[in-house]
C-alpha cells in the first residue's frame, strides 16, 4: 500500500510539474539554507582551530606584567619552578622578543627577534629549510649566530645559500650574526608569525638587548595526555596566588580555539533557527498545494472511496503525498546546501566539513513539515462524502 | 425461497434543502435475492439512485434498516462501511467513474489494494477480469486510449475483480450508443447466467424489461 501510495504521489507530482517545482522550492530553499548555515558555521570553527592549532594546542604561552618585571618572581628559574609545582608540564621555555631591523648589505627588513634557549626548535617541532637551530653551547657562550625566518631569508638572501652568511642586527649599534638555520615556511599562527621572526640564543639577547634577568614571556609546553586547558587553569590558579590576576597574562590557543567554537556555533544555530522559519514557511506551502490537489482530485477520490477506500486509507494516500513531496524537497535542498557549502568554503579556502547532523536535522524538519502541514488536506480528503465526491465535477 | 441479499425494510432517507425536507426514499421495502436481475426503475427525481447509493453503502437511511448479504448495515462507521463496498457491492457508472491516469490493469488493481490482496495475485485477479470482459489487449492503456464500450468494460471488471455479492450498476448504457450499449447489456446478461446478482438502475424501459425483474420506483416509493 504504501509503495502504491508512493507511486500514486508521484503520479500526482508529474501531472503537475510546475506547481509541484514552485512549491517545492520553498522546502528546497529552507533545507538549503539550514544545511549551507550549519556546514558553513562547522566548517568555519574548524578553520578557524585549525588555524590557531598551528601555533600548538598543546602549548600556553604566560605574558608577566611590565610591573612584575623586576620583582624577581620571573626569571629563568621560574621555569622550572612552574614545571615542578603543576602537572602535566613537559617544558617552560623562557623567551625575550622585541622587534628590529635586520640588515643584509642594503637590503634590511624589520622582523620580530626572540631570544630563545636551544631546545626551542625542538620542543616546538619547528623544520629547517637549511642548517639547523643554534646549539646550547651557543647560548651559555652569548655567541652572535641567528635563525632566520623564512621571509627574512627570502628578503635579504633571494636565491641564495643562507648559512654561512651575515646579518646585521640593530638596537642600540648595529652587531653582525652568523645565520646558522633558516626555518621551513610555515603558516602563521595567532600568537606568532615564524615566517618574519628570527631567533637568537637567549643569553646573547639578555646582554645585548635587556641586560637584566628578567623574562619577558614563557611558552609552555603541555605534555602528552594532558588536557591543555585543565593545565592552563591550574597555572592561572598557581600564578593568581603569586602575583596576583593582574600581574600576568596567560595566552592559551586550546581555550581560543574552544571560545571560537562556541561563537560560532551559537551563531550557526541562531541563524540556522531563522533558516527554519522559512521551513516553515516552504510547510505552507506544501499546505496549499494539498489543498488544491485534494480540491481538484474530488471525484478521484469519490471513486476510491466507492471502490472501497476507508477514511484511513484516502488519508494515508494524502499524507504520503505531502511527506514525498517534503522528503523531495529535504533531498535537493541538501543537496543544493552542500554544492553551496561547497562554493563558499572553496572561495574562502577553508576545509569543507559536511555537517550530517545538519543533514538528519533538516530530513527530520522536513518530514515533520509534510506530517503537519499535510494533515489538515489529509483529513479534509478522507471526510469527504462519498456521493457528493462521485458527483463532483 | 432463495437466499436474500439486499433487505430494505422501512427505508427513508430524508434531505434537508433549507427549511423543507425533501423524502427521497419513503417507506421503502424490497427484498432481492441471490441470482436475481434485477431493475430499479423510475423517472429522474423518483429516488432510484438514492436507492442505490443506500443499497451501495455510499449513504445510510434517515429511518430503516438494510441488510447486505445478510448483514445489518445499522450503526456501522465509514470505515465498516467502505469495507462492504469493497468486498460485497462492484459498482458500475454511467460515466465509467475510471481513475484517469492509471491504466485499465491498474483501475481494476484498485479495490483489490484496498481489500489487501498480496502484490502478486492482485495482478493475476484483475488480468483475469479483464480477460473476462474480452479486454485482455488493452491492460496498458489508459482511459483516454480506450472507447466508450472499452472504458465501460474496464469498469465492469474493476466491479467485478473482488468478487463482490452485488453488481449494482447505474444507467450502465447512458453515455454509450445503442449497439454498444446492447453489448454491455448483454455482459451483464451473462454474468448473471452465471450466478451473480445483478442490480441495474435506468429510467430507460426497454432496457429494464430486459432485466428478470422490475422495481418501480416514484416520488420515493415503490410501485406495486
Amino acid at each position: 500500500m504504501l509503495i502504491e501510495n508512493i507511486k500514486l504521489a508521484f503520479n500526482a507530482m508529474r501531472g503537475s510539474k510546475m506547481r509541484t517545482a514552485l512549491s517545492l522550492l520553498g522546502i528546497v530553499i529552507g533545507v538549503a539554507s539550514v544545511v549551507a548555515i550549519l556546514t558553513i558555521g562547522d566548517s568555519a570553527s574548524k578553520s578557524i582551530t585549525e588555524s590557531i592549532a598551528i601555533g600548538g594546542l598543546d602549548m600556553v604561552s604566560i605574558y608577566p606584567s611590565s610591573g612584575q618585571r623586576n620583582t624577581g618572581i620571573f626569571d629563568e628559574a621560574f621555569g622550572d619552578m612552574l614545571r615542578n609545582d603543576i602537572e602535566g608540564i613537559q617544558a617552560v621555555l623562557p623567551q625575550n622578543s622585541s622587534t628590529a631591523r635586520v640588515r643584509n648589505g642594503k637590503e634590511s627588513i624589520n622582523a620580530s627577534v626572540a631570544g630563545v634557549l636551544s631546545t626551542y626548535a625542538s620542543t616546538l617541532n619547528l623544520e629547517f629549510g637549511e642548517g639547523e637551530f643554534f646549539s646550547s653551547m651557543d647560548n651559555i657562550n652569548r655567541r652572535q649566530v641567528i635563525v632566520l625566518g623564512s621571509a627574512i631569508a627570502e628578503e635579504l638572501f633571494p636565491d641564495q645559500v643562507v648559512v654561512g652568511q651575515y646579518v646585521s642586527l640593530f638596537r642600540s649599534q648595529a652587531k653582525s650574526y652568523l645565520v646558522v638555520g633558516v626555518l621551513e615556511s610555515k603558516d602563521p599562527s595567532i600568537s606568532l608569525s615564524y615566517n618574519n621572526s628570527v631567533f637568537i640564543p637567549y643569553n646573547t639577547y639578555s646582554q645585548r638587548f635587556i641586560r637584566t634577568n628578567g623574562v619577558g614571556s614563557y611558552v609552555v609546553k603541555i605534555a602528552e595526555d594532558y588536557d591543555t586547558i585543565e593545565v592552563s587553569d591550574a597555572i592561572t590558579e598557581y600564578l593568581d596566588n603569586i602575583v596576583g590576576t593582574d600581574g600576568y597574562s596567560i595566552f592559551s590557543p586550546a581555550s581560543l580555539a574552544e571560545m571560537a567554537e562556541q561563537i560560532t556555533g551559537t551563531f550557526s544555530s541562531f541563524l540556522a533557527l531563522i533558516a527554519a522559519i522559512s521551513l516553515l514557511v516552504g510547510g505552507i506551502g506544501i499546505m496549499n498545494i494539498m489543498l488544491v490537489s485534494v480540491a481538484e482530485r474530488t471525484k478521484e477520490i469519490g471513486i476510491r472511496k466507492a471502490l472501497g477506500a476507508s477514511p484511513n486509507v484516502i488519508r494515508g494516500q494524502f499524507l504520503v503525498e505531502a511527506l514525498t513531496l517534503t522528503l523531495l524537497g529535504g533531498i535537493l535542498g541538501i543537496v543544493l546546501g552542500s554544492l553551496l557549502s561547497y562554493a563558499v568554503t572553496n572561495m574562502l579556502d577553508w576545509s569543507l566539513h559536511l555537517s550530517y547532523t545538519s543533514f538528519i536535522l533538516a530530513m527530520g524538519f522536513s518530514m515533520f513539515v509534510g506530517i503537519f502541514f499535510g494533515w489538515y488536506p489529509a483529513m479534509k480528503a478522507s471526510r469527504l462524502d462519498p456521493i457528493e465526491a462521485l458527483n463532483y465535477e | 425461497m432463495a437466499e436474500s441479499v439486499i433487505r430494505l425494510e422501512d427505508v427513508s432517507r430524508y434531505y434537508m434543502m433549507g427549511d423543507f425536507i425533501v423524502k427521497a426514499l419513503d417507506g421503502v421495502s424490497i427484498d432481492i435475492s441471490r441470482g436475481e436481475f434485477t431493475a430499479i426503475m423510475g423517472p429522474s427525481g423518483s429516488g432510484k439512485s438514492t436507492m442505490m447509493n443506500l443499497i451501495g453503502c455510499l449513504d445510510t437511511p434517515t429511518n430503516g434498516y438494510i441488510d447486505i448479504d445478510g448483514e445489518n448495515t445499522a450503526g456501522l462507521n465509514e470505515a465498516e462501511l467502505a469495507y462492504i463496498r469493497n468486498r460485497k457491492v462492484g459498482f458500475v457508472f454511467q460515466q465509467f467513474n475510471l481513475l484517469g491516469k492509471l491504466t485499465a490493469l491498474d483501475n481494476v488493481i484498485t479495490p483489490l489494494l484496498y481489500a489487501g490482496v498480496p502484490t502478486r495475485e492482485r495482478k493475476q485477479m484483475a488480468v483475469h477480469a479483464l480477460e473476462r470482459v474480452g479486454l485482455a489487449d488493452r491492460m496498458d492503456h489508459r482511459p483516454n486510449e480506450l472507447s466508450g464500450g472499452q472504458k465501460q468494460r474496464v469498469a465492469i471488471a474493476r466491479a467485478l475483480v473482488n468478487n463482490p455479492t452485488i453488481l449494482l450498476a447505474d444507467e450502465p448504457t447512458g453515455a454509450l450508443d445503442t449497439r454498444t450499449g446492447g453489448q454491455i447489456m448483454e455482459l451483464f446478461e451473462e454474468l448473471n447466467s452465471e450466478g451473480r446478482t445483478v442490480v441495474l438502475v435506468t429510467h430507460d424501459r426497454d432496457l429494464g424489461m430486459r432485466c428478470h425483474r422490475q422495481i418501480h420506483i416514484r416520488d420515493g416509493k415503490v410501485e406495486a
